[in-house]
């Protein structure tokens, strides 16, 4: 194999941490952390740069690139704490749609997101918070022309804002996916820990919507599993980033902050800490790229990579949040310092999607079955 | 980026392979064990002189001295099939991989001939003579002494955790040889034939096993002649730096290996063996995951490093490598015997629990592989001393 990014990678790199260094500063995030901004204007900015059709297949206005690209953009962004609908819309709700109502029917309903004018997401969890699609109770069920749903959706991203929402229902016990209308339902928005990335309780009950919203034929099991595999992959890409950031800011600082006539680096206290955060960062990096090759090539191995990759970033997070903001002292524990602004985007990578030990427990499961490493 | 290695690599691979299935010893003919790292039974001096005479000993290395000049992905796949086949490349490991390995990158053409050939050869086996009672992570603090007289050294003091020396026939030590300049350079390598007078060696056990492999060597004016002096006069810290650096190049291949065989080994006993109570045990699964990562990461950093050096890019991964290869194999073989409860302290190991081409060490009890763990976690640098070494060389910290 050859595990390294080839030079069009490398520049791919480049690009986006240029634009996102200038279009998303720590002060874009900090703004949103004040609330004086939705991020709406980053949004507006990459959807003119063609970011959202940037993965998304040629046949819905998309560019066609690569998981191992979109992984990249999805690191940077992780890097830069971006606030906006690009993840929910483009690594939820898209590959949902696609997996669930075949590359037909999804060119047609993704042409708007490829052009930047639908945001989406998917509603999925209903309060276990792995994402299981076997542990869905919502239900929908036909009413002449229409559907009518029921059941609660928990931790929506963006579910207050999504143009679109992918629901995974049961219809005549059958898993399914219906797109209802955000504007149909009646969000309730949590207080975010991290208001660059808020999700919502989403009731579905009485939500009416057009038969022709329900996607594809026959139990979407797979399908949402498939799905998920994305999500959880992007999330830990997202999270990689995040950790990165959170690094560099704490390996800087040992450098500079004196004590007793010395940079703090150079005790080995925290010589052992920065060490094993940089260890815990590169474990996760690999095995996030891994997992983007494995779904860029649709390999067997995806499922096992998306979940070694989530538990990894979920694993380099849980060290990078304590040890990070341990090192930072007092400085880093204030609200003027821009520490806590990817503290945040890091814990909530960790708990979106299935924790870093269930995704541990699903590899050790998958590999006694597997009966290989 | 992509997941598979190119044709080239795989005809090469199965051109090994092939060769293996044509020379491989017979099972009969391994029933004599090697006793120590510088113990190899005749039937495997044998195997291993066919593989250098063949070109299949080390790869990488022209053909004059056991290779075929194979490039990076090449030694790698090798490295694959001997895993995979459960067969150790030498029973003495560090006169293969690090004596010779010096002695081809640092010695003359004759020391190349005279000594690297025949240890590689397998005709004659080698130890290494570096840490002391009074330098360990400190190594350059060594304190052997070695003084030119005319055309030999007069060599006095003591090594220890000499693996193999009491079945090997010369060592590579690194030895003082000017006590008035900063420690690193003031430190010589010699080779020094075992039998000569003055030279004792006395094996002591480690707590994993009834053979002794470790040694303490005590020099009492041994007299070492100038033409073994290995690299130039008081350069002996680039040999060893270098020497290590040999050790280190492919060795995340051995760490991958050797989790992977815990992992092979814990699978079979938790899906059916002793372990099986254990299997649904939610605690058990969530460090299992957790060391199923650390082989799949392993084995991505280390194919991330070849990547990156044949790119010509600078590698500085090797400690991290290290540090995550060793601890990952703490952490896995702790799960297990806590996993299997009292039934882990069964100290006994079935007999068809490792192939006849493998060190006797690569299936032990679990109690006895998490002992053997902390070897991978105190030598060849302790983890303490490479997290300083990722610290201050790949992040920049002070020292």
């Amino acid at each position: 194999m050859e595990f390294e990014f080839t030079e069009d990678q490398l520049e791919l790199q480049r690009a986006v941490r240029d634009i996102l260094d200038a279009e998303a500063p720590p002060e874009l995030a900090r703004a949103v952390a004040d609330g004086e901004s939705d991020g709406a204007e980053l949004w507006g900015t990459l959807a003119g740069l063609e970011w959202p059709a940037m993965a998304l297949p040629a046949d819905a206005g998309g560019l066609g690139f690569g998981w191992v690209e979109l992984a990249i953009v999805l690191e940077e962004l992780g890097r830069h704490a971006a606030p906006g609908p690009f993840v929910a819309t483009v690594t939820q709700f898209a590959p949902l749609v696609l997996e669930a109502a075949g590359p037909e029917d999804a060119a047609v309903l993704l042409s708007d997101v490829a052009a930047g004018r639908t945001t989406g997401t998917v509603a999925v969890d209903e309060g276990a918070g792995t994402w299981d699609p076997a542990g869905v109770q919502a239900t929908t069920r036909r009413d002449g022309d229409h559907l009518v749903l029921s059941g609660t959706k928990h931790y929506v991203v963006d579910g207050a804002t999504a143009d679109e929402i992918a629901a995974v229902v049961r219809l005549d016990g059958e898993v399914r996916v219906v797109l209802v209308p955000g504007s149909s339902v009646q969000p309730v928005e949590v207080m975010p820990i991290d208001p660059g990335v808020r999700h919502s309780t989403v009731s579905l009950d009485g939500v009416r919507v057009p038969a022709d919203r329900l996607l594809g034929r026959g139990d979407a099991t797979r399908a949402t599993r498939r799905a998920l595999e994305e999500s959880v992959a992007a999330i830990a890409a997202i999270t990689l980033g995040a950790c990165q950031q959170i690094f560099d800011i704490i390996n800087a600082h040992a450098k500079e902050r004196i004590q007793f006539g010395v940079p703090i680096g150079s005790f080995q206290a925290v010589k052992h800490k920065l060490a094993d955060m940089y260890r815990d960062i590169e474990r996760a990096r690999v095995l996030v790229y891994y997992a983007a090759l494995t779904l860029a090539e649709d390999h067997p191995d995806r499922t096992l990579a998306a979940s070694m990759a989530k538990a990894a970033a979920g694993e380099a997070q849980r060290r990078c949040v304590q040890d990070g903001l341990q090192l930072a002292g007092g400085i880093g524990y204030t609200w003027e310092h821009d520490l806590h602004l990817f503290l945040r985007r890091a814990k909530v990578g960790e708990l979106h999607f299935g924790s870093a030990s269930h995704h541990r427990r699903r590899v050790a499961r998958l590999f006694l079955q597997s009966g290989a490493a | 980026m992509r997941l598979t290695y190119s044709p080239e690599v795989e005809a090469f691979r199965a051109e090994f392979s092939a060769w293996l299935d044509a020379n491989l010893p017979d099972e009969a003919a391994t029933a004599v064990r090697p006793r120590s790292s510088a113990d190899i039974p005749e039937w495997s001096r044998s195997f291993q002189r066919r593989m250098f005479d063949d070109g299949w000993l080390v790869p990488g290395y022209p053909p004059e001295f056991g290779g075929r000049n194979a490039d990076l992905y090449e030694q790698a796949v090798f490295w694959e099939e001997l895993g995979r086949r459960r067969i150790t490349q030498s029973f003495n490991p560090q006169g293969l991989g690090i004596v010779s390995a010096s002695i081809i990158t640092f010695g003359t053409g004759e020391q190349k001939h005279r000594w690297a050939v025949p240890i590689m050869r397998a005709e004659r086996t080698a130890a290494l003579g570096m840490s002391e009672p009074g330098a360990g992570s400190d190594l350059a603090g060594l304190s052997t002494r070695a003084v030119l007289d005319g055309d030999r050294f007069i060599v006095n003091g003591q090594k220890v955790w000499t693996s193999g020396a009491h079945h090997a026939d010369v060592l590579l030590a690194f030895v003082r040889t000017d006590p008035d300049v900063p420690k690193h350079k003031g430190i010589s390598a010699l080779i020094i034939e075992t039998d000569t007078p003055g030279l004792v060696r006395r094996p002591f056990r480690d707590i994993t096993r009834p053979d002794p492999d470790f040694n303490e060597v005590f020099f009492d004016d041994v007299e070492v002649p100038r033409e073994n002096l290995v690299g130039e006069l008081n350069d002996g810290w680039r040999v060893c730096t270098g020497s290590l650096a040999h050790e280190r190049e492919m060795l995340w291949i051995l760490w991958s290996q050797g989790l992977d065989r815990m992992l092979d080994d814990m699978l079979e006993q938790l899906n059916d063996g002793a372990g099986a109570g254990a299997a649904g045990d939610p605690v058990v699964l969530d460090g299992l995951g957790s060391s199923i990562m650390d082989s799949w990461a392993l084995r991505l950093l280390g194919q991330r490093q070849l990547a990156r050096s044949r790119r010509g890019l600078h590698v500085a991964d090797q400690s991290l490598l290290k540090l995550l290869g060793s601890e990952a194999q703490q952490k896995l073989s702790l799960l297990m015997l806590e996993a299997l409860g009292p039934a882990g302290l069964d100290r006994t190991v079935p007999p068809d629990a490792q192939s006849p081409y493998e060190s006797d060490r690569a299936a032990l009890s679990w109690a006895d592989r998490y002992f053997f763990t902390f070897a991978g976690t105190i030598s060849g640098g302790t983890s303490e001393i490479h997290r300083n070494i990722i610290a201050e060389r790949v992040l920049g910290q002070p020292r």
